[in-house]
């Protein structure tokens, strides 16, 4: 895939992990009649209209940008499933709750493509941003608690469920040292 | 809100282990005296309101504690109820022990008076409500339809009605007339469970225009009195359910109390909590002073007391009106007010005993404290008198109360309603796929495969949309204002059809069709109905149909042509049109007193003018239709209230078969909602229970669901190979058949040759992993009837080998010999047809003859053997069978000899064997046929015939490999 090692230190960037999670897997409503698509990872459809089927989400986004389908929303996109996970975000401290890997990704590609599929989209929103934050803030704090007698590995692995949110930190945010960027490699590497 | 306490005495000893008991309270209607029980207690206590230091009189006739305690309107008659089983009489306010009115099995929960006293309804954990005559003691009836114990009864003001409810929160209105339930709400108020000190009540309002009843929300939801429909509900700060409520005399208050200890006090109108009091325990019981503004209240451990001025002296008394709103209510009454004032000092009392005993008690300056409530006393005891004395004369002015109040119309509209419900009602017309109008909502009006029509009405005139699912196809169509308030309408490709039912003597019953797409200009056109209401609308290609009230089929072509029109037998239930064919269902005749619908349906086609097929609709018992409607493929099927869809087959010279039951499904919290089928699977929406239909936002989404038979739990635990097997042979029937009518036609068959192939391996597939399971369960004489079903030669040799590796050489031979027998006669079969046809048709015997010379194609036979008969064209897949036809059989029988030797080898050798034939089979003859998925299903019936010891797989007997490829 995208991911050309280049460096020791290589990232994904922001526009390479879009690509990988376009790999996820929704589901859609089609409005239209197709017969089956056959694609290298596996076959998808037939389409019926009604009918509901399961595509990757760069298919779901190409046919909906198409009016060709309704996309629904994954189940933990709910607004009552995220408010869960946020509290249950807030209450834990060391772990991270249970979301899909690219569910940054994921939840984006829906906000910019499908906001009339989102039930009470601007709670959600507001949700995922709330939680991405919160699950900043935990890496963010046992970053900090990291100097070099610890590894990296270690670091990270003090939060359980570890996550890929260091990967999705825009470049805004302070870059840590070289060995930050090493536990985010050790992350994404997961 | 300022919060007051109240001082509560002890009446009753709470229970001895200290646990909550039911305790009741009432008032006479002199408010001169005060009734307490316990369900702890078995004594009753009657304590003087105006000298609460007196000592209560005590009636101890109960063996146990008092459940139920119940006043008669006239105050002569106290009854209760207790946990030892009777219902006892006294006269009151003396309490002298009268009779032992009736007995029960169990204990009883509760107990009411009517409004005139002559009937007393005593309930409780036994089944049936028991309506005792007062007078005599003799039970006028016993209502049955409760699952759970009666815990309240309440007898409407107007006596028409009595309401229960039961410890599962179900509330059954009953009519007194006939003794037939009129509504049952399920569920509505909360399941109390087994806990007996909490009861629930309901409660007439005085007017008697609506019920209340606890509800689910920690609320009171008023119903209506004549509908039970849901009319508003009180809800604010109680924190647990409801447990009692009382209704104040002039229906303006309500009190509530509930688990969670508070009594709060209600504006009724303004839905408004204006007062409350908190307790230290949960108040049972309640009763508004019937003059005056007092509460009496009564907790779960004995202790009465009462509160005095409820109602803030701002606001309107809780007995205020109660004169004026009744004698708007009774012609009667103004009359005996008018009467009381003439004789006012007159001892209107003396007219019965009663009211002399309560007049003698009463102080007369407690009397004549306002005027407004001696008032109040002398019209209940005129009343109470009147009632009693002269029941039918008071009956006809309140009658007449009635009819005056609410216009003769309704009384009728009431009339008929009774009268219709008594019994099973026939189910009204409904065009399927639509759904319910509802207040304020979008709805279905029709809902196929194609798409959608929506409706919503708004300020008069209604909004219609038409969606396609395939949007690409459809065209679209926009939106319609419609003046005319269609209820029913029809879609398919081409167009869509409306009409309405005629709404008053203005607007008549109107037809409109809507073509899609047309090439001229205003193709829309409309039909309108004097003196006939159209009922149910369908659409085909190419003509409309509609139903109407008098029986009357009328067809219309697409360009609004009058084409036919037809007399039918009955009203129409409903109707639906797919190509040429138009099904109608109809009522035969009048329901089975079992609640059974008796429908008739029939399929004409319309093209032809010729009607296909006739005959009684199979409901499940007790259902009705809920929608009917065409495969894809053209079979009529329909679904019924009950959840079953059964599909019409003609076999059995015409018959349903039951494809699909809804509580059978594997989410028993789902219903499914019909919308269309064709020949494998069917499309439905599931709604989340008790929803019984979707709404139209959000969008929703069809699920398909597998046929399945309701087939008896086998001791073969193979039910899906046999419910799989069930449908592949229908099909295979069915597309015979499909075949048989083209030939008859004289049209081109074989593109169904493929699909009956296809069928036909797999319907193999499924009988060879079914006999293999037969053979697990040890049923051989199954196993020998599966080996006569399968449709190939090679099939049987399959089989020969599958039982030879599992170790059954006695069935093995039993298929040999079934194999030679079937090989006989298609032999003997083929060569008569060779002499035929060489007879009959140079080409074809030149063609057979040459085939026979190199394998010779079999045409097959109606042998007995095969349930499913084979195809003519299944020459061709014969052939493969033909050139080892005398080799099988050899290596079969080598097989057999050999089987006792080397298990695992056999094993192994047997599924190779039979997979190479299978492998071979399809590559040969259909190489389209796809490869990888015979391989699959091969090696799942390899697993079912538990080859889980396998060896490696080693090459199997090099002759016979050779030999099939």
């Amino acid at each position: 895939m995208a991911a050309q090692s280049c460096s020791q230190f290589h990232v994904f960037s922001a526009e390479e992990i879009e690509f990988i999670a376009e790999d996820e897997l929704i589901e859609i409503v089609p409005n239209m009649r197709m017969d089956q698509l056959n694609l290298i990872r596996g076959d998808f459809g037939p389409f019926l209209p009604q009918i509901a089927t399961e595509v990757p989400l760069w298919l779901a986004v190409a046919l909906k940008k198409r009016g060709k389908c309704r996309i629904r929303p994954p189940e933990w996109m709910s607004v009552e499933k995220l408010t869960q996970v946020l509290e249950a975000e807030r209450d834990s401290e060391k772990e991270f709750q249970v979301l899909p890997f690219h569910y940054v990704e994921i939840s984006r590609l829906l906000f910019d493509h499908a906001q009339d599929d989102i039930p009470d989209i601007y709670m959600v929103r507001s949700l995922m941003e709330d939680i991405r934050d919160v699950r900043f803030h935990k890496v963010e704090t046992s970053l900090e608690t990291f100097d070099g007698r610890t590894s990296a590995v270690q670091a990270f692995q003090k939060l359980g469920n570890m996550v890929p949110e260091t990967d999705s930190v825009p470049s805004t945010r302070p870059q840590g040292t070289d060995k930050a960027a090493r536990g985010r490699r050790i992350l994404r590497g997961r | 809100m300022k919060v007051r306490t109240l001082k509560l005495r002890e009446a009753h000893k709470p229970a001895s282990n200290g646990s909550p008991s039911f305790c009741s309270v009432l008032w006479d209607q002199q408010a001169h005296h005060l009734v307490t029980a316990s369900s702890s207690d078995s004594a009753i206590s009657i304590h003087d309101s105006l000298l609460p230091s007196q000592a209560p009189k005590i009636l101890r006739h109960h063996r146990d504690g008092v459940t139920a305690l119940a006043i008669s309107p006239n105050s002569t008659c106290l009854a209760s109820g207790s946990v030892d089983h009777s219902v006892k009489l006294y006269k009151f306010p003396s309490g002298e022990f009268e009779t032992n009115i009736t007995r029960f099995t169990l204990p009883i929960r509760a107990l009411a008076f009517n409004k005139s006293g002559t009937m007393l309804a005593a309930a409780g954990d036994d089944e049936g409500i028991k309506l005792i005559n007062t007078i005599d003691g003799s039970i006028a009836r016993v209502l049955k339809g409760h699952k759970g114990s009666v815990i309240g009864l309440a007898f409407d003001p107007n006596g028409e009605y009595l309401a229960s409810v039961d410890s599962m929160g179900t509330v059954i209105y009953w009519e007194l007339q006939l003794g037939t339930t009129l509504h049952m709400l399920r569920g509505v108020a909360p399941n109390t469970g087994t806990d007996c000190s909490v009861m629930n009540v309901l409660s007439w309002s005085p007017d008697g225009e609506m019920l209340a009843v606890p509800g689910l929300r920690n609320d009171v939801v008023m119903y209506d009195r004549d509908t039970a429909e849901k009319l508003f509900s009180l809800r604010g700060d109680h924190l647990q359910p409801v447990c009692f409520l009382s209704w104040s005399p002039n229906g303006k208050y309500m009190a509530t109390s509930s688990l969670d200890r508070q009594v709060l006090i209600w504006d009724v109108e303004k839905k408004q909590d204006i007062d409350r009091q908190k307790f230290d325990e949960s108040i049972c019981s309640m009763a508004w002073k019937p003059i005056g503004n007092a509460l009496g209240v009564i907790d779960a451990m004995g202790k009465y007391g009462i509160w005095e001025s409820v109602i803030p002296s701002s606001m309107k008394s809780p007995t205020e009106g109660i004169s004026n709103s009744q004698s708007k209510n009774s012609n009667g009454l103004v009359f005996f007010e008018e009467e009381e004032k003439e004789e006012e000092p007159g001892p209107s009392g003396s007219l019965s005993d009663v009211g002399e005993d309560s007049f003698g008690e009463s102080p007369p300056s407690r009397k004549r404290l306002r005027k407004q409530s001696v008032t109040e006393e002398f019209w209940e005891d005129d009343d109470a008198f009147e009632e009693i004395s002269l029941p039918s004369k008071l009956k006809a002015q309140k009658t007449a109360a009635t009819k005056h109040k609410e216009g003769p119309d309704k009384v009728k509209e009431c009339v008929r309603n009774v009268t219709s419900l008594e019994r099973p009602k026939m189910q009204d017309a409904f065009q399927p796929g639509s759904t319910p109008a509802q207040p304020g909502k979008r709805r279905f009006l029709c809902y196929n495969m194609v798409g959608s029509i929506t409706t919503i009405e708004h300020e008069g005139y209604s909004h219609i949309e038409v969606d396609f699912h395939d949007t690409g196809r459809g065209p679209r169509v926009p939106s319609m204002t419609d003046h005319f308030g269609f209820t029913m309408a029809s879609l398919n490709e081409n167009g869509s059809v409306f009409a309405n039912p005629c709404k008053g003597e203005k607007s008549l019953s109107t037809l409109m069709y809507r073509p899609f797409c047309t090439w001229a200009n205003n193709s829309e056109w409309s039909m309108r109905f004097e003196g006939e209401e159209v009922k149910a609308v369908a659409l085909g290609t190419g003509w409309v149909a509609a139903i109407t009230s008098l029986h009357f089929l009328r067809i219309f072509t697409e360009g609004g042509l009058q084409r036919h029109v037809l007399s039918l037998d009955g009203p129409v239930v409903t109707a639906s049109g797919f190509r040429d064919q138009l099904a109608i269902v109809s009522h035969a005749s009048d329901c089975l007193p079992s609640n059974d619908q008796v429908l008739e349906y029939r399929v004409f086609n319309i093209s032809n003018s010729t009607q296909l097929l006739k005959g009684r609709l199979p409901l499940s018992p007790g259902s009705h239709l809920t929608w009917l409607g065409f495969s894809e493929e053209g079979l009529l099927s329909f679904y019924d209230s009950k959840g079953v869809l059964r599909v019409f087959t003609s076999q059995f010279g015409g018959s349903w078969v039951p494809l699909f039951s809804s509580n059978k499904a594997k989410k028993s919290d789902e219903n499914h909602w019909v919308v269309g089928l064709n020949a494998g699977n069917f499309f439905c929406i599931t709604c989340k229970k008790p929803d019984l239909f979707p709404q139209v936002m959000p969008k929703p989404i069809l699920s398909i669901l597998d046929f399945s038979f309701p087939l008896a739990s086998s001791d073969l635990g193979a039910d899906t190979l046999e419910n799989e097997f069930m449908l592949n042979s229908m099909r295979l029937s069915q597309i015979l058949e499909q075949m048989e009518e083209m030939t008859r036609a004289g049209l081109d068959a074989s593109s169904l040759d493929d699909d009956a192939y296809s069928i036909e391996t797999a319907q193999d597939k499924c009988i060879l992993r079914l006999i293999a399971s037969c053979c697990n369960s040890d049923k051989l004489v199954r196993a020998t009837e599966l080996v006569k079903l399968l449709s190939f030669a090679n099939s049987v040799r399959g089989a020969i080998k599958l039982v030879t590796a599992l170790k059954l050489p006695n069935l093995a031979e039993r298929f040999n010999t079934i194999l030679e027998e079937r090989l006989l006669k298609e032999k003997g079969e083929k060569d008569a047809t060779v002499t035929v046809n060489a007879k009959t048709d140079k080409y074809t015997a030149r063609d057979v003859l040459g085939s026979k010379a190199s394998p010779a194609p079999i045409i097959p036979s109606a042998s007995p053997h095969l349930s499913a008969p084979p195809l003519v064209k299944k020459a061709k897949l014969q052939d493969a069978a033909a050139p080892d036809k005398d080799n099988g059989v050899k290596v079969d029988a080598e097989d057999v000899n050999k089987s006792g030797e080397v298990n695992n080898d056999k094993l192994v050798e047997a599924k190779k064997a039979g997979k190479d034939a299978a492998e071979a089979k399809s590559k040969t003859h259909r190489p389209f046929n796809p490869f990888s998925k015979t391989k699959d299903d091969h090696e799942k019936g390899k697993s079912v015939a538990g080859a889980e010891n396998q060896p490696l797989q080693r090459p199997s007997n090099p002759f016979l490999k050779s030999k099939i490829k």
